[in-house]
Parts: C-alpha cells; structure tokens; sequence
C-alpha cells in the first residue's frame, strides 16, 4: 500500500493521458472510444483516490517528481498533503459515478463525432485539476490552472452550433483569464520578494507584510473567487455549467469549484500569514451575499440546470462563509474555534459535491428523455422515471440541509461555528456572526422551497408536454452512479462523525490550527464546543422518526379495501396540466416580496380583435432583471471597447509602420538599458 | 449510553404518547374559547377526538394524478412532527431524546416534514395544492431567520443548545427577567403564530382560496391521510407551545423524577400551555387575516425583536 | 593575430550591411548577405582554430554552406523567377539611410561599452558591430518595400544575434545551433514562396500596399 501511494498520482495522470490518445486514436469508433476514455478515467479515478485515502488516514504527505527535464532544468515536484488528499478524495469521489454515468449518457445523447473531443478533454479536465491540488510549485500549478480553463471550455463548447454555447465558453474564457491574470500577478510579486517559485517558500506565510499583503490578498480572493463562484464575479457560472453536457455540469459543480476553493484555502487563508480580521470579514460577506443571492436566483429560473448552477453558487457562499468564520478565529488567535470553522466549510465541501453531483446526474437523465431542460414541460415523471425521481428526491432533501441526510451535518457545523464565534469574538464586530447564521438559516429555507418547487412541478402531477408524457426510465448504467451516490448522501447524513474523524488529519496539517476537531462523538455523532455546547446524533432520531412512522402504519393499516382511486376534484372541470400550478406562479411570491433584489419587470399584452373585452390571445412576459450583468459587466466590458476603440489609432494598417515600432523600441531600450552603465 | 437505551426509548413513547394525546384537546379548547368571545358556545372539549376518530374509520380516497409522494406526505409529516416533540422538554425539565439533538435538529426535522407535506401537495394536478405549497414555504423560509435568531438568543445566554440542559439552567438559576427574554418571547410568539397557520397570518378555518394558505396544502387529503395531517398539525401547535413556555417560564417544571415533581409539572405545564392558548385567542380574535404580502413586514417585525435581542444581551 | 583577423571580419561584416542600405540592384544585394554569411563562417572558424573548440568549426561549416551559398543561391533563383531585378524608390533617399545608417552605428558601438565584454578590445568590435547589424537590419526593414529586401533584412539581424552568440560567448549548444539553421532555412523556403504568391496576386512585390493589416 505504501508504494502504491507513493506513485499512485503520477500513474494516475499517465494513465489519463493514455486514455485520452487512445480516445483520440479510436475518434472513428464511438463506442471503443467512449469506453477507453471513460474507463482510463475511471481506473485513473480509483488510483488516485487510493493515495489520497492513504495520505488522510496516516496524515503524512506523499511527495514525489511528476516531470523532470534535465536539461532546461525544469523540475515539477508534486506534495499530496492532507488537505490536497481531501479535496482529491472529493474529486474522485463525483469523477467515478460521473464516468460510469457517461458510458451510457454519452452513447446517447452526444455526437459521435464529439465523442473523442469529450473523452479527450474529460480525462484532460480531472488530469489537470489533480496537478493543482498536487502541485507545489508556481509553474505547475499556473500550467495545470490554464489547462483546466481551456479543457473545460472545450467541454462547455461542446454543442458549439448553438450560440448560446459559443457565449457560454467565450464568456468563461474571458473570465477564468483575468481571473488566471490576477493569480500570475499575484504569484509574482510573491515570488519576486520570497526569491523562489516553490510552494513551501511561497506560501510559508512570512514573505510580504502591510498594504502589499492586503493588496495580494485582494488578487488572490478575485483570481480564486472566479473559478469558486463567489459573487459579483459568477456571471460564468449560469451560462456554462448547462451548456455543458450533464454529467460533465455535474462534474463542474462538484470539481471546478472545489478548485477555486482550494486556491482560496491554501493561499488566502493558509499562505500570506495569520489572516487579518478585514479579510475574514469580506470572506464572510462575500459568502452570505453568494449564498442569499445564489439561492433567490435559483428561485426564478425555469431551466433545471441553470437552476442547479445558482444553487452552486450558493454553497459555495456557504463553504466560503464557513471559512470566513475560521479566518475570524484565526485573526483573534483562538485556534480551536477555526478549527471547527475549517471542519465546517471542508464537510460541505465534500458534501454538496456528493448532493450536487447526484442532482446533475439526475437532471441529465431528465433532460435526456425529456429532450427539453425547463422545468415548466416536465411533469408526471416520477411515474415514468421512478428511480431518477427517487434519486432527485434524496438529492433535493440532502440539499435542503434536512436532517437524516447530508446536507444538515455540514450545515449544523456551520452554525455551530457561527454560533461559538460569536461568543469568543469581542466587540461589535461579533454582531456579524448572528446576522450570518439568520441569512444561512435564510437561505436553507428557501433553498428547501427551491428545491420543493423543482421536485414538485417537474416530477409529480401530470405531464405539460408530450415529450414528458413520453419519458421512459434511463438505462442501468446511469442509474447506478446515482444510487451510490445517493446511498452516500444517506450514509454521510447518518454517520457524519466519521467525515469529521477523517478530517482530523487534514485539519492537523493546516498551520496555527489547534490538533484534532475533537468533534466527533463516535461514528454517529457530532458535539462542539467546550462542555458540550451542542451535539447531535442524525442516526438515533433517524430511528425514532421510523419509530413514528411504524406507529402511524399501525394506527391506518386496518383497511379492507385498497384506497379509491378518483380524479382530483377541478372545481367541475376537467383536470389538465394546464390547470396545474406553474414553477413561475410558484415562486411568484417570493419574487413579489424580494422586489428589491429581482427588479422584475412584467409585460402583460392582450390581443383583440373584436373587441377589448374578448381577448382572443393574452401574452405574459416576465422577467428577473440580471443586476450584475447590467449595472456591473455591461458597462465595464463598454468602457474596455471604448479603451480599445482609442487604441486603434497605432493600428495603421501597414507593415513598415509596424515594423518602425519595433526599431524605435529596439533603439530606446538598448540605450536605455544597455548605455546606461 | 446503551444501558439508558430501553429508560430513553420508554420515556420517548411516553412523552410522544402523551402529547399525542393531548394535542387534540388543546386544538379544540382554543376553538372553544375563539367561540365564546364570539358569543357561541363552541364544539364541545372531546371534537378533536371525535372528530380524529371518524376520519379514522373513513375510506381513504386519493388522486389518479398522484404517486406514492402524495400518501408518504401526510406519513412523513407526521413522524417528524412527533418525533420532534421528544426533543422539547415538556412535564420533566429534560428531553428524552435530548442525547440525539438540540434547537437546530428540532427546527430542520420540523422543516423535513414541511418539505414532505409541501412536496406531496403538488402532487394531484390541483392549483390549490400548488398555492398553498408556495405559499406555504415562501412563509416558511422567511419565519425561519427569526426562529433561530430568538432561539439563539436564549441558547446563547444559557451557553447550550440542548434544550433539557438549557431548561435545567434556567430553573437552577432562579426566575430573571432581563428585557432580552421579553423580546425573543414577542418575537418567537409571533414566529409560533405564523407557524401554527393562526390569524393574523393565516385562517385555520377558512376554505377561500384568497386566504387559504396550510388549509390549501392539505385541500385533497381524505380519511386517514386527513386524520394524520390534522393531528400532526394539533402536535406541531403543541410542541411550540410548550417550546416557548418552558424557554422562558420554566417555573413548576419537574426537575426530579418523583411522582409530586411530575403532578405538579404536568399541573405547571397545562397551566402554563392554557394561558398561551388564551394569548393565541386573543390575538386570533382580535386581529384581522394579514394579506399575503403584509406577512412579510410582520415575520421583519419578528426578525427585528430577536436581533435585538441579542445585541442587547450581548453589547 | 587572431584577434585582427577578427576584427577585420567584423569591420568587413559592417561594409557589406552598408553597402545593402545603398543598393538598388536586388542581385547584388543578395551577393552581399552572402558574402557576409561568409565572413561570419570565418569568424566562427577562427575561433575555433584559436580556442581549440572543434564544434565551432562544424558550426562554421553550416553556416557558410547554408547562409554563404545556398540561400542566396535560393533567393537569386527566386527573383530570377519573379523577373523583378531592381528595388523601387524607398521611403528614404540613400544619403539620408545612409546617414541614420552611421546614427544607428553609434549607437550599436555606445551600447556595446555597457557590456563586460564588450568594453575594449575585440569583444568591443564584435558586439558593436553585432549590434549596428541589427538595428541597420530593422531600419532596413522598416525603410524597403520589396519583400526580397526585407528577408535580406531578416537575415541580416539573424547574423547579427549568431556573431555576439559565437563571438562573445562560449557558443550556443550544437543542438540549439542546429535548430536556428533549420528555422532560418524554413523561413526563407516559406518567404520564398510567399513572395512568388504575393507578386502573382498584386503583380507586384511592393509590401507598402498590404495596407489593410488591421482589425
């Protein structure tokens, strides 16, 4: 076991890149591709994953050489610590149900001649984020950042004849490079005063200090906060995890995200010394601004994977909240209350990856037989889709944060840490803590209304299109992803102390943190704080809810006769879906009441001919006005055509002046720098 | 722990049984009391019972439109709600399942049976399951900030979640009034007002569907299925009740398992729980039905008072 | 001895660049990069000879076969080819490229001062000259309009970066060596061709029209 892990990672990569040139050899056979491509992935998956429960379970680092060229020196080391193995547990933890998963997607609703383009970039894609959370040097890490950002773009362009695909991947292009610029900037200027490019040195956390260590902090909160969603730069989020194919959205949620948060983790909160109370601060607010604003998004779309990419969002405010909280503890140095802030945001990290990978999967299945993404044409499902509708069901309850499942664990260790922060924290600044658990406690209701709404309106009652009414159940290959994720959205709801035993060593591993959580209560229960301030055991009230559930069986089962099946009463009608309730009208209220956040805008036009009293048609147009994208993107990307416009001036358009620029250049810097001694 | 395992389990069904029991009634005298300030006589104390009793026996009619959801909904809320009264001390100043969780495990079970009545409301094709769903979770979401604000407050002073050992503390500390108390009580009142479905913010007893708002979740539920629904809502009222009453008047709680303790709690306790029915009536009778839109400035009133609660314990 | 060899080779590096600023007729300008990829070729050779590195010497091989005689074989072929023998009116008249020319030096010469090698003796001559070749390359560019002059041009600056290479320091490795001669080779090929193309379509080699290099 040992050896393995010693190269499981290296052998993991060869592996992937092996799968990847076998896919594209094999791009005529889209069957024999497809399996190369998804199988290496998967084998690769479980190699890695090997390594990282290794590195967890002992706590010692595994470090090694991923590629050395002699000659030009180039050496790129590679370090699993614990906290890289956690994350990479986390990642392929969604990277084999999504693999197997897409055996049977991909044969269905992909392309053949995408199918090489998609098995070649899926393997580079998880190749890739490995190097990140494995690389201790600056080169590595920026080259394996910059091939994430182009893989997945590939992924997002994958149905590039539609237009809103090429924008989608323009526009995270765009985007994940400035990010990307930040990150170099940053990294740079670090390097400049360290003297060196390695990790370790880098990110010991005494290199810079005063306004330049605020200055770094800043890029590297926007460069991170890009690819991790935090709001106000999560424009790219909406439009291309559902551009994406399904079990590659599921894929971005879990993973591309927990790459951001993994930036943000090692060098915002880890790497620049102990955190100032400002930054906990903006970490803090930039998580409940994500999180209250993910969730009221999410609320008003119709499209089932935009809406689950709002929701991305916000547990992503969520986990960043969550290590705000721990970076306030760590400014006032009280070690063991960031501790249980870490143990928070790390737990959602790998819970909301497990839920939000099992929600994708089951969205893609839907979206696949429906041949349509908006909810508002679903309906009746559960009854033709009996085990997708079931697995969607346990992933809206995790997703809601309700007990016995495991969103409520993570969520619990959140307002737990909230809640013991405010306690140790002097001053006024203390009032943050409350006002951030009401906006959590805020923002898991309405998640739970979100998520009623997308189960109920898509799922139940009868079908509002033919193509719903059509849905026949996915094949087994996709339905055995979801239920073992769906069987571990069950087991980490039930057994939560073994997550937070498993973290120990990771939390250990992290600097001024204080030993071991101390917060799990055996396997099955979690308990914070000092004498026991709170705790919890899921699995002993988990028994008696099904204790009730056995008495209410009791007490309604001596029946005869079977229940009467009738049609539901119409008020004399005759029930059809259009007499259903609507995802729009289900949200309306929330929408009326949240006016100030949503602008909405409506337009109500009634046709008549004959008369204004017998409209022949009436036309209802309402729409959410998108804030960030009006009053913040659109004027920026403005003045930055306008800046360029200006520029045009120096292009001439003719060769030899070009090439005056280039001997005028050539002239100046060579007196300037060269004559100048 | 697994030596207590068969005292816990016993004291769990007694607690559940007892409540049980008792939710019907106290459904029942506040629609006796509502009558009586109205110049009627009222339905007499035994109706819940009875009234329980024949949807019992009734056939259980249910939709063609719907799944196995819309019968698991009426199921699901029940246990919930049950199983959550063994977390909130009642007649003893402890929990029997006070091991198993504290304020934030009661809020989220309370909010999974929600979900699952909400959920199974959608499932006949009916707009009004649909409305009263939305309406339903759109009133939830924005009572629960204040809900686990106020609830913070009194754990927070106590330094405990658990709500058998924060009541313990309370009543070893002795009665204290400090103005935090009186304004997380007003503001978690109003919280059990619009959790319960009472005027002013929704009308248990109407059937209109421009103020219906829990009444249109559970519109198409018939026989059994009804039965269970109108009991586990008689026990969520209960289980509040006695939430608010022994958070902020512990006074009479049992605090030793003697048989003079627990008469003269379970005296404090029906005591205690009748005159916050009298509370509820009044405010039922003499306010008027919010409109749906006016809910909101009311549940940022409750907000309002549980955040100042807090400060004003803490600054 | 070595050094005047040197040196002489160096100077008479300088004579040919100048005497391609103020050339009209394109074949001879074309025998002059050659004759100054040959004089490089000794340069290289004599180093060797004095320092003892045989690889220079191979080094100064492929630099005489393939800058000395077979591109200029190449580009004579190519203007042959093309039946295009004189160079147009430039943007400026010869006196004045001439004197920018004789700036340009000066600054090459002030420049190489700045360098630890280059402060005096042969290093000063070979990485002023260097330098001269190179922005006389550019201006050289910067001022012709027929395509042919321009990768004159180029190469020019290309001999100029192997003189300091070769001259000053202990030599690039064979391998890198190897590399730039390919790419020079595959430049030319590719201009070459290019410039059969570009006087087919505008019946002309006159670059100044390409004028709508814009976005």
């Amino acid at each position: 076991m040992a050896t393995l892990a010693a190269i499981g990672l290296p052998a993991a990569i060869l592996v992937r890149l092996f799968a990847a040139a076998t896919a594209l050899a094999l791009a005529r056979r889209p069957r024999a591709c497809r399996g190369a491509a998804l199988v290496g992935s998967m084998l690769a998956s479980l190699l890695t994953v090997t390594t990282a429960v290794e590195v967890v379970a002992s706590g010692h680092s595994v470090e090694g050489a991923l590629f050395r060229h002699a000659a030009s020196g180039t050496v790129f080391d590679y370090a699993v610590t614990p906290l890289s193995a956690w994350f990479l547990m986390v990642l392929e933890v969604i990277a084999l149900p999504v693999a197997l998963y897409s055996v049977a997607y991909f044969s269905h609703s992909l392309a053949a001649s995408r199918t090489a383009v998609v098995g070649v970039a899926f393997n580079v894609l998880l190749a890739s984020v490995e190097v990140v959370f494995v690389s201790s040097d600056v080169i590595a890490f920026l080259s394996a950042w910059e091939v994430m950002t182009l893989a997945t773009t590939a992924l997002v362009a994958t149905e590039h004849q539609e237009r809103a695909s090429r924008r989608a991947a323009y526009l995270y292009l765009v985007m994940s490079h400035v990010g990307t610029g930040c990150l170099v900037t940053g990294f740079l200027v670090l390097a400049g005063h360290a003297g060196s490019l390695s990790f370790p040195v880098l990110l010991s956390g005494r290199v810079v200090s005063g306004p330049l260590r605020d200055g770094l902090f800043v890029l590297f909160f926007v460069g991170f906060g890009v690819k991790a969603g935090i709001i106000p730069v999560h424009v790219w989020l909406p439009e291309a995890h559902p551009a994406a194919p399904s079990s590659v959205s599921a894929l971005m949620s879990a993973v591309l995200i927990t790459a951001g948060i993994y930036g943000l983790y090692r060098v915002c909160a880890f790497g620049l010394g102990i955190p100032d109370q400002n930054w906990a601060l903006a970490f803090m607010f930039a998580g409940m601004l994500s999180g209250i604003l993910g969730v009221l998004y999410a609320l008003t779309q119709t499209d089932l994977k935009r809406l689950l990419a709002y929701s991305t969002i916000e547990n992503s405010g969520i986990i960043v909240l969550g290590l705000g909280a721990a970076m306030m503890a760590m400014s006032l140095e009280r070690p063991a209350l960031a501790t249980a802030a870490v143990a928070a945001s790390l737990t959602h990290v790998l819970n909301h990856a497990v839920f939000k990978g099992l929600l994708f999967l089951a969205a893609g299945s839907v979206v696949m037989a429906t041949g349509t993404r908006q909810i508002e044409l679903f309906g009746g499902l559960l009854k033709r889709m009996p085990w997708t509708g079931l697995f969607f069901l346990i992933g809206a309850l995790a997703i809601s944060g309700l007990p016995l499942l495991n969103g409520f664990p993570s969520e619990w260790l959140t307002f737990q840490a909230l809640l013991l922060g405010f306690t140790a924290t002097p001053g006024l600044v203390r009032l943050n803590f409350p006002l951030a658990g009401a906006l959590l406690a805020l923002t898991s209701a309405l998640a739970a209304a979100c998520f009623v709404r997308a189960f109920g309106i898509g799922f139940l009652a009868l079908p509002r299109s033919s193509s719903a009414s059509r849905a026949h159940e996915s094949p087994l290959l996709m339905l055995v992803p979801q239920a073992f994720l769906a069987m571990l959205c069950v087991a980490l709801g039930l057994l939560p102390g073994v997550t937070l035993s498993a973290l120990d060593t990771v939390v250990v591993s992290l600097p001024g943190l204080q030993t071991t959580t101390s917060m799990a209560d055996g396997a099955l229960g979690m308990a914070s704080g000092v004498g026991r301030f709170d705790y919890v055991v899921p699995g002993g009230f988990g028994l008696a809810v099904l204790g009730a559930l056995l008495f209410v069986a009791a007490v309604t089962a001596r029946r005869a006769t079977a229940p009467r099946q009738v049609p539901t009463w119409a008020c004399g009608g005759e029930v059809t879906a259009r007499t259903e309730y609507t995802a729009t009208a289900f949200s309306k209220p929330l929408l009326m009441i949240f006016k100030a956040v949503y602008r909405p805008r409506r337009e109500v036009d009634a046709l008549a001919e004959v008369s204004p009293y017998f409209p022949q048609e009436v036309r209802y147009r309402a729409e959410v006005e998108p804030t960030f994208e009006r009053y913040i993107y659109a004027p920026l990307v403005r003045a930055v055509i306008r800046g360029a416009g200006a520029m045009r001036v120096l292009q001439a358009g003719s060769l030899h002046t070009y090439l005056a620029y280039v001997l005028v250049l050539a002239v100046v810097l060579l007196v300037w720098l060269g004559g100048t001694r | 722990m697994s030596a207590e395992a068969p005292f816990t389990i016993a004291a769990a069904l007694l607690q559940a049984g007892g409540i049980l029991a008792a939710a019907p009634l106290l459904k029942t005298v506040i629609k006796k009391m509502k009558a009586r300030l109205q110049n009627r006589r009222g339905p007499p104390l035994l109706q819940g019972y009875y009234d329980l009793a024949k949807l019992l026996r009734k056939e259980s009619v249910r939709s063609e439109t719907a799944s196995w959801v819309y019968a698991a909904g009426p199921r699901v809320y029940f246990a919930a709600v049950v199983a959550a009264s063994t977390l909130v001390p009642v007649v003893v100043a402890a929990a029997p399942l006070e091991q198993t969780g504290g304020v934030l495990l009661l809020v989220g079970t309370l909010a999974l049976g929600r979900f699952a009545l909400a959920t199974a409301a959608l499932d006949t094709g009916s707009p009004f399951g649909g409305m009263g769903a939305s309406r339903d979770m759109t009133i939830a979401a924005l009572a629960e900030p204040a809900l686990m604000l106020g609830l913070f407050a009194s754990a927070l002073a106590a330094g405990t979640m658990n709500l058998g050992v924060l009541v313990r503390g309370l009543v070893q500390q002795g009665p204290s009034w400090h103005p935090s108390d009186l304004l997380a009580f007003a503001g978690l009142f109003i919280i059990v007002i619009a959790e319960t479905g009472r005027i002013p913010v929704d009308n248990p007893a109407t059937h209109l569907e421009l103020t219906m708002i829990h009444e249109a979740m559970v519109l198409e539920y018939a026989g059994p299925d009804l039965a269970l629904v109108e009991w586990a809502s008689a026990v969520k009222e209960l289980v509040y009740l006695s939430l608010l009453v022994n958070l902020f008047m512990p006074i009479g709680i049992a605090m030793k398992l003697e048989p003079v303790a627990l008469l003269v709690g379970l005296a404090a306790w029906a005591g205690k729980v009748s005159l916050l029915a009298v509370a509820v009536t009044l405010v039922e009778s003499t306010n008027a039905k919010l409109r749906l839109f006016r809910v909101p400035e009311l549940m940022a009133v409750s907000l309002g008072l549980a955040f100042l609660a807090l400060a004003i314990r803490f600054l | 001895m070595t050094a005047n060899v040197l040196t002489l080779c160096a100077a008479g590096m300088l004579v040919t660049a100048y005497l391609m600023v103020g050339q009209k007729a394109l074949l001879t300008t074309i025998r002059l990069y050659g004759l100054q990829s040959l004089l490089l070729g000794l340069v290289a050779a004599t180093i060797a000879i004095a320092e003892s590195r045989p690889e220079l010497l191979i080094t100064a091989a492929l630099t005489v076969t393939l800058k000395g005689i077979l591109i200029p074989w190449f580009l004579m072929r190519t203007v042959d080819r093309i039946g295009i023998h004189r160079e147009i009116e430039p943007f400026l008249n010869v006196p004045a490229s001439l004197l920018i020319c004789l700036g340009l030096t000066v600054v090459g010469y002030r420049v190489s001062t700045g360098f630890e090698q280059g402060a005096r003796g042969v290093g000063h001559h070979l990485i002023g000259v260097a330098l001269s070749l190179l922005l006389i390359g550019l201006f050289l560019m910067v001022t012709r309009k027929k395509a042919i002059t321009q990768i004159l041009a180029l190469l020019t600056v290309e001999n100029a970066v192997f003189l300091v290479a070769v001259g000053v320091t202990s030599g690039m490795p064979l391998i890198v060596e190897l590399g730039i001669s390919f790419d020079v080779i595959l430049a030319v090929l590719v201009l070459g061709v290019l410039v059969q193309r570009i006087v087919g379509r505008f019946e002309s080699m006159d670059v100044s029209r390409l004028s709508q290099l814009k976005g």
